[in-house]
């Protein structure tokens, strides 16, 4: 036997004597349940040593209350009904830890959640439900065994996936507390979606202006290492000891030898559209080196346009030309991942949203950037795409692909400020040209947001406000928009010479693998999902794994960056511990009753079993403590620890009442 | 007793409260270019619930289904209209031509009856003369009458015109 199982033992062989304690949580629950009545009525059942009632058990003098009751009356069991435990179980655990107990002989009761709020008009009937409620869990409690989380070391290196800015962020802030960061990029070159951006709001500085320094510092952070042109294949394991497989791409060249100085791509004969960085407009080589301030500043080859015809090995004085290259893999070992995988923009063209993809001159807010972009394609003249001619006139269009039933539901958040930077550009740049917002509603929050839009109107920007209905072209490729305006009751018919559809954001195809292997959340709306919505907003539900940026849905570069920091302070916790407690509740399995069938082996989501010689062999550490196992055990062998039939049955047991309540 | 609009469409699950009046029903009205019909106006006031039951505007609506195909909060404009439409009948509140068209579904068991233009063309066309209808089979028209009698129909469009709202006021 060993030492835990003689505790449970002794525990279990103890008269359960059992504290109950009833919080009102102001008039949260006392103002729909009795609580004192259920007090009463909670002292009279079996096992029960004490009944109180607490305006707040989560207070300081609530949680002393429950300490003093453990001492003074050798309290063996602690029930809170009060609120929900993805808030408060892990404060009363740690008070009747502290007190003594084991923090698993705590039993919760949500008599808020499950009763005071969802009955606010039925007191009577909250009170009667409350009462019982707690007599199932003073039911359950009686059976709880005690139970240890073990620590587990953790490699103190980390895995950053994805490195737009929040990514290189979060890699900047971990390599500079001194743990060493793999930051892998499927790109080829780091700085994401902000390094084909013209200017950035609310300032308008030129974003691979501030992006660059960013870029290179990352590069010469020692602790840093950029795995670029590779891709997340697989992870196994758990906090601390996650397994990481990186394949890396073949660029067809020696990123050694390559120096970017692109006498290969002058030479190249291929011409394709750049869709990569320059959403199609304008064109790039078979070999190219992505961008100016690319980091690696390193040539790739695409290989689905390359006709092999060999002038750019006779160009390149380094000999890096390696057309053979195959793809490579690497094996990482980390202790903790921040995924910073990001995000695509709204693609309006399938169902040819406002004209998109039909008429030449409706562009969306990329392309736009591209355009303005001195460093561009066009080196930043705005021109239409119909005749290349300079527009006079020019609408963007709000809420294209966001806030609509018939795209997405949420607001992208950060198009509103992105069309008041561009419109305020065109009117810089070009102040003769009649520029209009068509909008529903401005949405401008955060420091000089609203002194920015401020800035628009009174730069003689036109805003209607109402969404279009209707788009068509004229012979001349204009463009008209009919639009209600909604202030006055007017039908505008506006005939532009470009209309720019302020597109928003969409988890992408590539972020999506990725949450699938690391088995994330995801929300509804296709991001992943975080812990806590407030109060763990880079968290997942998975410890030693955090997400950051656009990954957890829309947001601009301000808020994205610090994600980036905060996701870096949020897993660097472990980096420095050297260590991570995990899940006390497991399964167990009874080897005289488990007849190795294998049936739970696939069941479990997090790899924690294996048959191994005819025997289940379970990794504890890596068991989440979900139960799908022990549900799918056909013999019952498999019990889940604080989730056992005989605990669970008593609770079931109690639904009924069998004395006066 | 007449019902407010928001009641009732909230009653008809056709709740119009969740529109933001971005104005994509009006831009994409046919019948607003050439009729005083603002279908966001119409949304606005049945949900701030005045009285749109003695709005004529409510009764320019083709019922093309454009606005409620186009909407972004997925509003069920057309068929939100239909039901004020309805209760303002049964308010009393009906259009003299519309009364009128009333009178010949009661009478004739069509709103339109077949006159020798479109006969002609039906045969143009290869079809029989007369449609499957009490055109064809003229002593079904009573068990049309019947059934417009015993569901209240005729006494709901031919009785005395008069605003059952107003009464008792």
């Amino acid at each position: 036997m060993t030492e835990q199982e003689a505790v449970t033992e002794t525990i279990k062989a103890e008269e359960p004597r059992i504290g109950a304690f009833i919080c009102e949580c102001g008039v949260n629950i006392g103002g729909a349940v009795d609580c004192q009545a259920v007090a009463d009525y909670v002292a009279t059942l079996p096992n029960v040593t004490t009944a109180v009632v607490n305006k707040y058990t989560c207070s300081d003098a609530g949680q002393a209350e429950i300490k003093n009751a453990i001492k003074e009356l050798g309290l063996n069991r602690v029930l809170v009904a009060s609120c929900t435990p993805k808030t408060h179980e892990p404060i009363f655990r740690a008070c009747v830890e502290e007190a003594g107990l084991n923090p698993y002989l705590f039993e919760f009761v949500n008599i808020r959640e499950h009763c005071s709020w969802i009955h606010m008009w039925e007191k009577e009937d909250a009170t009667h439900k409350a009462k019982e409620m707690v007599r199932m869990g003073v039911a359950r409690a009686a059976k709880l065994e005690p139970l240890q989380s073990s620590e587990v070391p953790v490699t103190n290196k980390a895995l950053v996936i994805g490195a737009g800015v929040t990514g290189m962020q979060a890699a900047l802030d971990i390599g500079d507390m001194g743990f060493q960061v793999y930051l892998v990029e499927q790109g080829p070159s780091i700085g994401g979606k902000m390094a084909q951006l013209d200017k950035t709001f609310p300032t308008n500085d030129c974003s691979i202006c501030i992006l660059g320094p960013k870029m290179v510092e990352v590069a010469r952070n020692k602790n840093i290492e950029i795995m670029s042109y590779s891709e997340v294949e697989e992870v196994d394991g758990y906090v601390g000891n996650f397994k990481v497989k990186v394949k890396h791409k073949p660029r067809y060249l020696n990123i050694d030898d390559c120096s970017g100085c692109g006498l290969c791509t002058e030479k190249c004969p291929v011409e394709v559209p750049y869709t990569e960085f320059n959403e199609g407009i304008g064109t790039r080589k078979a070999i190219y080196v992505p961008f100016p301030q690319a980091v690696p500043l390193r040539a790739l080859v695409d290989k689905s346009v390359c006709i092999d015809c060999g002038a750019c090995s006779k160009a390149c004085e380094r000999g890096a030309i390696d057309m053979e290259q195959q793809e490579t893999f690497s094996e990482l070992d980390v202790g903790v991942i921040v995924v910073a995988a990001g995000y695509q923009v709204y693609d309006p063209e399938p169902q040819h949203e406002y004209g998109f993809g039909l008429y030449d001159n409706v562009i969306t807010t990329m392309e736009f950037e591209r355009l303005i972009n001195a460093s561009g394609p066009t080196m930043g003249k705005v021109v239409r795409p119909s005749d290349v001619q300079p527009p006079k006139s020019i609408g963007f269009v709000q809420c294209v692909g966001s806030r609509d039933k018939n795209s997405n539901i949420y607001c992208s958040s950060f198009c509103c400020m992105a069309s008041l930077k561009n419109a305020q550009l065109i009117k810089e740049k070009y102040p003769d040209t009649e520029v209009y917002i068509m909008y529903m509603d401005m949405r401008t929050p955060f420091r000089m947001y609203e002194e920015f839009y401020n800035r628009a109107r009174d730069s003689g920007i036109k805003f209607i406000r109402g969404k279009p209905a209707e788009v068509t072209e004229t012979e001349d490729h204009n463009i008209i928009a009919r639009v209600e305006d909604t202030l006055t009751g007017e039908i505008v018919n506006l005939e532009l010479d470009l209309l720019v559809l302020s597109v928003g954001a969409v988890s992408t195809e590539s972020t999506e693998k990725i949450r699938q292997i690391l088995k994330v959340s995801r929300a509804a709306d296709g991001f992943m999902m975080e812990a806590h919505p407030k109060l763990k907003p880079v968290d997942t539900t998975l410890d030693g794994i955090f997400i950051g940026g656009m990954t957890q849905g829309p947001k601009d570069i301000p808020y994205s960056i610090s994600q980036g920091s905060a996701c870096a302070a949020r897993a660097t916790r472990f980096l420095a511990q050297g260590k991570a407690l995990t899940e006390g509740i497991t399964v167990k399995v009874d080897e005289d009753i488990c007849v190795s069938c294998g049936m739970c082996v696939p069941m479990c989501p997090f790899q924690a079993l294996s048959m191994e010689e005819g025997k289940l062999n379970i990794i504890s550490a890596l068991c989440k403590g979900c139960g799908t196992c022990a549900v799918a055990c056909p013999t019952g062998a498999l019990q889940q620890s604080h989730f056992k039939n005989d605990q669970l049955l008593a609770q079931v047991k109690n639904v009924f009442a069998y004395g006066e309540v | 007793m007449t019902k407010e609009p928001v009641k009732l469409l909230e009653d008809e699950g056709l709740t119009f409260l969740t529109c933001m009046q971005c104005g994509t029903c009006t831009g994409s009205c046919p019948s607003g270019r050439y009729t005083s019909l603002n279908t966001r106006r119409i949304v606005l006031s049945a949900r701030r619930n005045k009285d749109v039951y003695h709005d004529e505007n409510l009764w320019m609506c083709t019922t093309c289904y454009q606005c409620q195909e186009r909407c972004p909060r997925g509003i069920k404009i057309v068929d939100g209209i239909l039901a004020l439409r309805t209760e303002s009948v049964h308010m009393g509140l009906m259009l003299p031509d519309h009364r009128k068209v009333a009178g010949l579904v009661v009478d004739k068991g069509h709103a339109v009856p077949i006159n020798d233009a479109n006969k002609e063309k039906r045969k143009e066309l290869g079809m029989d003369e007369l449609p499957e209808t009490v055109h064809k089979y003229p002593e079904a028209l009573d068990q049309v009458k019947k059934l417009l009698e015993v569901t209240g129909f005729v006494q709901l469009v031919l009785e005395e015109e008069k605003d059952k709202s107003e009464e008792g006021q």
